[in-house]
């Protein structure tokens, strides 16, 4: 008999892959994906390749500043100012109105700390790329004159320019080695990439699935369902066509981003933001899909026992908000966790297990949880899954055929008794 | 062997009784009436005969086995508030239905046109259901219940909505099911398919099955109070005849009496014949609908 299960599923996944919906939606997220897949090699091509912005200046105002200036953007390898010389104060405002020149540089005196104060003038007060550059310069330039002036060595200039280093290292406490910083980097991603699939899979397949269910209903199908296949099978069939579904969706999705970043142009651009696919840890590969798993079908049985319960599709949004609220919640924490995986916030919710397949997933990537950390959680998960799963299905079972206003919890507990489920 | 045997079922919902202590057999070949006024029990008796509630007391046989899951495949069921996926074309729900219930694939397909053809609406296989009328839907959705060839049939009003001429092919068409074996379980407020169709009725009021047996023997224990008689020209001094208690004169011709005994029948006869030929004289028999408005508006005081 579980042919029905397999011919509910069959009947969810073609209607689901069939409408236009559907196939709209997937063909504009995988367009989106390819586009921000490209976006390490855009920003290559358009950062780099970016003209220096010409900057004027009128001849013979404050020429060692200028000079300085130019010997500066001359040593770079690859200026973004050019500076271009006007005759003029008067025919700097005109070369700017004819488009001579990006924006131009005036100055003037202040004794009190003997170095002029700079104006740039520019069409936009935006000009962050072009004044932070131009910050850059005369700072350099101010201390290269006042160091001159103190009589500094080249090499205790050098020492002075010199960044101060802090870098950080993660200490594993396990007996495997320390992620790498790139792994490290790469852990990061793969959870934010996770947190944020699993949000969005719960809550567009959970609205689908009980939509589906209310709709159902609210058509009365239900009544010739329910006599035909177990309420059980039907609900499973439904969760299992559903997941199918949005697994194929995931599938196409993310193989359209993968191959994008895997393409030849990209190749470069990535290795340049220290991003290679190839050190994933393949154990944290394995988590994800458990604690994606895990994190559907728990919410999945649950809308569909909300669904169940609800006979008019105008009725669902409301019934369904105390778990979407949950949802969100469960979101933002680790949201939260990605910056403070060792919280105490953190370390409480990884527990519970309506969280946890986004927090325990989260420490997993991003800090040390001790095993017992894991298994407890992962128990915890696993046994309310079971029981969530277990009530939606006798809740599934006396709603589906419970009309009228959406019953209260005691209402339902009577019905129970009275079907004798 | 009865193909359904309900026996002595009793369904209590907390501490209100929905159905208390009803029996009834339906034989291969007959359409069982079941009739009673709203929240008499009706769909309650359905839903359990349908497996979707289970009797709180007393048992149901299926060919003589238990409610089981092979039990589905041979029970067909129209519900009363009619229900398909509007936006899902006619052939994928249908043969989901049945599916459902156990057919093939193929089978259902090929069941599906044939039904089709029988209705005089094959264009309809790839019509989405919110296309069609309210009717056709309806003539799907008898489809959808009779798809899998089920042994027992659950047709719950299963002509409201229909237009006349709906009515009798959906009736024809139900009486072609009966012939070939089906037994079925027709619940309706529509009297005169009941006296057409049905053999044997149960009546439910207030849970309990207050009236049950064959339609003929549960005429007989009313009494015939209804007189016709017609005449060429006017009557006069009906009323006057002892046992005669109302006359009420129809507008083409032809007096309606109610009488306190079928015997005062033969007076007014005689009082008619007296003034001169007549066209049209009847005693009749009550109509289930009397009864039925007897039965269950009598006990309401």
């Amino acid at each position: 008999m579980n042919n029905s299960l397999w011919t509910v599923m069959v009947f969810t996944m073609r209607n689901k892959i069939r409408s236009k919906s559907f196939i709209i939606m997937t063909a504009v997220l995988a367009v989106l994906l390819i586009v921000a897949g490209n976006v390490p090699y855009l920003i290559d091509k358009l950062g780099g390749g970016d003209k220096a912005s010409r900057v004027g200046y009128a001849e013979g105002q404050q020429p060692q500043i200028v000079q300085g200036l130019k010997d500066y953007y001359a040593q770079l390898p690859e200026p973004n100012v050019e500076l271009v010389s006007v005759a003029s104060d008067a025919e700097l405002k005109n070369a700017l109105e004819n488009g001579d020149v990006k924006g131009y540089l005036t100055f003037t005196d202040d004794p009190a700390v003997g170095f002029p104060k700079a104006v740039y003038n520019s069409k936009s007060a935006f000009e962050g790329g072009t004044t932070s550059s131009l910050t850059a310069a005369l700072q350099y330039i101010k201390f290269d004159i006042i160091s001159k002036d103190a009589g500094l060595s080249d090499a205790q200039k050098e020492q002075l320019f010199a960044p101060v280093q802090l870098s950080t290292e993660k200490v594993s406490f396990s007996d495997e080695e320390g992620k790498t910083e790139e792994q490290q980097g790469m852990a990061i991603g793969l959870t934010y990439a996770m947190i944020i699939l699993l949000f969005m899979a719960v809550m567009i397949s959970g609205q689908l699935i009980a939509t589906e269910i209310t709709a159902e209903k609210s058509s009365r199908v239900m009544e010739i369902i329910v006599t035909s296949v177990s309420p059980l099978k039907q609900m499973w069939g439904k969760i299992l066509g559903t997941f199918i579904v949005a697994m194929l969706q995931l599938i196409v999705l993310i193989g359209a981003f993968v191959i994008n970043l895997t393409m030849p142009q990209n190749k470069d651009s990535l290795s340049n933001l220290g991003i290679d696919l190839s050190s994933i840890d393949p154990v944290l590969l394995v988590y994800a899909i458990f604690f994606y798993l895990a994190g559907f079908f728990l919410y999945a049985t649950l809308f569909a026992a909300v669904g169940s319960i609800v006979s008019r599709t105008e009725d669902l949004g409301q019934a369904l908000l105390p778990i979407t609220m949950i949802t969100l919640v469960g979101f933002y924490i680790a949201m939260f966790g990605l910056n403070q995986p060792d919280s105490t916030l953190i370390l409480v919710c990884q527990y519970i297990p309506f969280f946890s397949p986004f927090i325990m997933f989260l420490r997993i990537g991003l800090a040390e949880p001790a095993w017992w950390e894991i298994a407890l959680s992962v128990g915890a998960l696993i046994v309310t899954i079971l029981a969530i799963g277990w009530l939606s299905a006798k809740i599934y079972r006396v709603g589906v055929l419970m009309y009228g206003k959406r019953p209260s919890v005691k209402e339902i507990i009577k019905a129970m008794k009275a079907y004798k489920i | 062997m009865n193909s359904l045997k309900v026996d002595n079922i009793i369904k209590n919902y907390g501490d209100k009784t929905a159905v208390n202590g009803l029996s009834f057999e339906v034989a291969e070949g007959e359409i069982y009436g079941l009739l009673g006024a709203n929240g008499a029990g009706k769909t309650t008796t359905m839903r359990m005969i349908l497996g979707l509630i289970l009797p709180d007391k007393g048992d149901i046989r299926y060919l003589g086995k238990g409610y089981g899951q092979e039990q589905l495949s041979m029970l067909g069921y129209l519900p009363e508030e009619r229900g398909m996926y509007p936006k899902i074309k006619v052939s994928d729900q249908i043969i989901y239905l049945a599916q459902l219930r156990g057919m093939s694939r193929k089978d259902a397909d090929q069941n599906l046109k044939r039904w089709l053809e029988k209705f005089q609406v094959p264009e309809y296989y790839n019509k989405k259901v919110e296309e069609l009328s309210k009717g056709n839907q309806q003539k799907i959705q008898f489809i959808a219940a009779v798809i899998h060839n089920p042994k027992i049939l659950i047709l719950d009003e299963a002509f409201s909505g229909l237009d006349p001429v709906n009515v009798e092919l959906l009736k024809s068409t139900v009486k072609e099911l009966r012939d070939a074996g089906t037994s079925i379980v027709f619940s309706t407020h529509r009297m005169e398919h009941v006296e057409e169709l049905c053999r044997n009725i149960t009546i439910m009021h207030k849970s309990n099955p207050v009236l049950q047996g064959p339609i003929k023997d549960i005429k007989k224990k009313f009494p015939q109070e209804r007189v016709i008689v017609a005449s060429e020209g006017g009557l006069n001094g009906l009323e006057s005849i002892t046992g005669v208690n109302q006359v009420i004169r129809h507008e083409h011709g032809g007096y309606e009496l109610k009488v306190s005994a079928p015997e005062v029948g033969q007076l007014v006869l005689h009082h008619a014949l007296a003034q001169g030929p007549i066209t049209r004289f009847e005693v009749l028999e009550p109509t289930l609908n009397e009864i039925f408005i007897k039965t269950v508006g009598e006990s309401h005081e």
